[in-house]
């Protein structure tokens, strides 16, 4: 897995490529929450070169974003390949992200 | 060799045939040979002490005094590398005054990758002669003062294993000459080749003994995880038979399956897996399970359990969720309702076919505050529910495919007919994996209608 970030103006973007997984999402984890530490106000992960994702790394989101909503950050999803797509609608995690076409809808909604 | 033979000295010969097969050596080459034969015992002797024993701070103790002796040294050093903060620290330091050898260990004087002699050994890992070290930039003089000793010459060898760095071995000050050779360094190198040896050694047997510990406690808590799982995982109540099955990829998991009895006349059944897998998803298991038979009690109305217990995991540690669907059939009349949190749709088998059952869901439990809802339906005879968890179809074969929703719901169309679903379907996920490495916990609860 690699996670690149890039801070603009008013939001900051984390791109993942590789597997989030139970071995990877520490990494990322240590990321998100140095985000959450700061007091981000708005957070788009950037899912486009990602080729699986497991429980573990979607409980490594789901922190980041209940950390977020406590403050009031904006926590978000960006272009979501097809085949973590069907994940998320199966576990209903559809209701729970706020997904995104591309970075720019992401960081205009 | 040569030169030793030119400057042998010859003695008279007496007797020319009884002298014949005689040849005279000078007392150098002798002492020099006789040298080389003692440390070459000493190093067979320190081989056999390390296969003998796994007392690690014995064992290197006895090394270094070998050394020191063998290359009558002044004192000897080890610094171990610590590869979390990338520093060296003294672990060992003989010298002939054991108090100022304690000084370095206690202060627990530590150095930086590329500080001193020793840093940087360890940085290129390349040993170093130094005839003089007050004279070499590299070198770390507090040590010496913090020690009240005065460092002349030395060698510093890298310590190298299987699996990198170990640390630096260093001798210091020759006793009989002003520093240290060639041949010296050829020496404590051979002897680093031991210490290196010792300190994997050692140290694969202090990982051994761990692994078993914590073995030992997995097997325990895989006993007290199986006891917060129904006792029976089959039975019979009203016209309503239940079975089960639970495989968690290690020796514990997160994966749950219950059955209660919440009023007279109805049986709740719920399968649910927590996120992640492994200690901390059979200790979440194991907090869900205990509320989850407290927050059902009486309860007749399954969305209103998963409204309980959604509040109650809201706090849930590292983002930790659980999916999960509870059912609660009436044995007598086969009316059942049914709650889903981010579960995997359950397949109706019926004389007429496999229906996927994706009922409308809320999100997993444990994340953001939602009003579940219940669906309602009705069994007829013959008619079987199959729920499982998605360690099912993700189950991997040999060349990492996963089975898949599709190809498990093709096999329930093909072996509807058995006697126990959850039995074949185990057989065939068995045959599937084909002894590849269970990557997720796998549960499979079948409900029969009579």
């Amino acid at each position: 897995m690699k996670i690149e970030t890039a801070a603009h103006s008013d939001y900051t973007v984390i791109s993942i490529a590789g597997e989030i997984d139970m071995y990877s999402s520490p990494e990322l984890r240590d990321t998100l929450l140095a985000l959450v530490k700061k007091k981000a106000a708005t957070v788009i992960v950037n899912l486009k070169d990602v080729k699986y994702i497991d429980s573990s790394g979607i409980a490594t989101f789901v922190e980041a974003l209940k950390k977020m909503l406590a403050y009031k950050g904006k926590f978000k999803m960006a272009q979501v390949p097809d085949r973590v797509m069907e994940i998320f609608n199966f576990s209903k995690l559809d209701k729970v992200f706020n997904i995104y076409g591309s970075i720019e809808d992401a960081a205009n909604s | 060799m040569k030169n030793n033979i030119k400057n042998k000295s010859v003695p008279p010969k007496k007797d020319k045939d009884k002298d014949k097969d005689k040849v005279a050596v000078s007392a150098v080459y002798l002492r020099n040979i006789e040298k080389k034969v003692e440390d070459l015992e000493t190093i067979i002797e320190v081989s056999s002490i390390i296969s003998s024993t796994l007392d690690y701070s014995k064992l290197i103790s006895l090394i270094m005094e070998k050394a020191k002796h063998i290359m009558q040294a002044e004192a000897c050093s080890i610094l171990q590398y610590d590869k979390e903060s990338n520093k060296l620290f003294f672990e060992f330091a003989i010298t002939g005054e054991r108090v100022t050898s304690n000084l370095l260990l206690k202060e627990r004087v530590t150095l930086d990758m590329g500080q001193g002699i020793a840093g940087w050994v360890a940085e290129h890992l390349e040993p170093v002669i130094i005839e003089d070290v007050y004279l070499d930039e590299r070198f770390y003089r507090e040590a010496d003062e913090l020690n009240n000793f005065k460092t002349k010459s030395l060698i510093a060898v890298p310590l190298v294993g299987r699996r990198g760095l170990l640390g630096v071995a260093m001798i210091i000050n020759p006793k009989d000459k002003s520093h240290f050779s060639d041949y010296d360094a050829g020496i404590f190198q051979t002897f680093c080749v031991q210490i290196s040896a010792a300190i994997e050694n050692s140290r694969f047997h202090t990982e051994s003994v761990q692994m078993e510990k914590f073995r030992q406690g997995l097997e325990i808590a895989s006993v007290l995880q199986k006891s917060f799982l129904p006792e029976n995982p089959a039975f019979t109540k009203g016209n309503l038979h239940v079975s089960a099955a639970n495989i968690p990829a290690e020796k514990i998991g997160g994966d749950i399956y219950d059955f209660i009895e919440p009023v007279n006349g109805s049986i709740g059944v719920l399968v649910g897996d927590v996120s992640g897998k492994g200690i901390s998803a059979a200790l979440y298991m194991a907090k869900i399970i205990s509320d989850f038979r407290y927050k059902s009690k009486t309860i007749e109305y399954p969305e209103v359990v998963f409204n309980r217990l959604n509040v109650g995991l809201s706090n849930s540690p590292m983002g930790m969720f659980l999916t999960a669907a509870y059912f609660i059939v009436d044995v007598n009349t086969g009316q059942f309702t049914v709650s889903a949190a981010g579960h995997p749709p359950f397949l109706w088998i019926s004389n007429s076919g496999v229906k996927i059952m994706d009922i409308p869901s809320g999100p997993p439990l444990g994340i953001i505050q939602y009003e579940y809802t219940s669906s309602g339906f009705t069994l007829q005879s013959g008619d079987r529910l199959l729920i499982l968890t998605d360690g099912v179809f993700d189950a991997k074969n040999k060349i990492g495919e996963r089975l898949g929703f599709g190809r498990l719901v093709a096999y329930v169309k093909e072996h509807r007919e058995k006697e126990s679903l959850v039995q074949a379907i185990v057989d065939y996920l068995h045959d599937f994996s084909n002894g590849a490495e269970t990557s997720d916990d796998i549960t499979l609860v079948e409900l029969k209608w009579k």
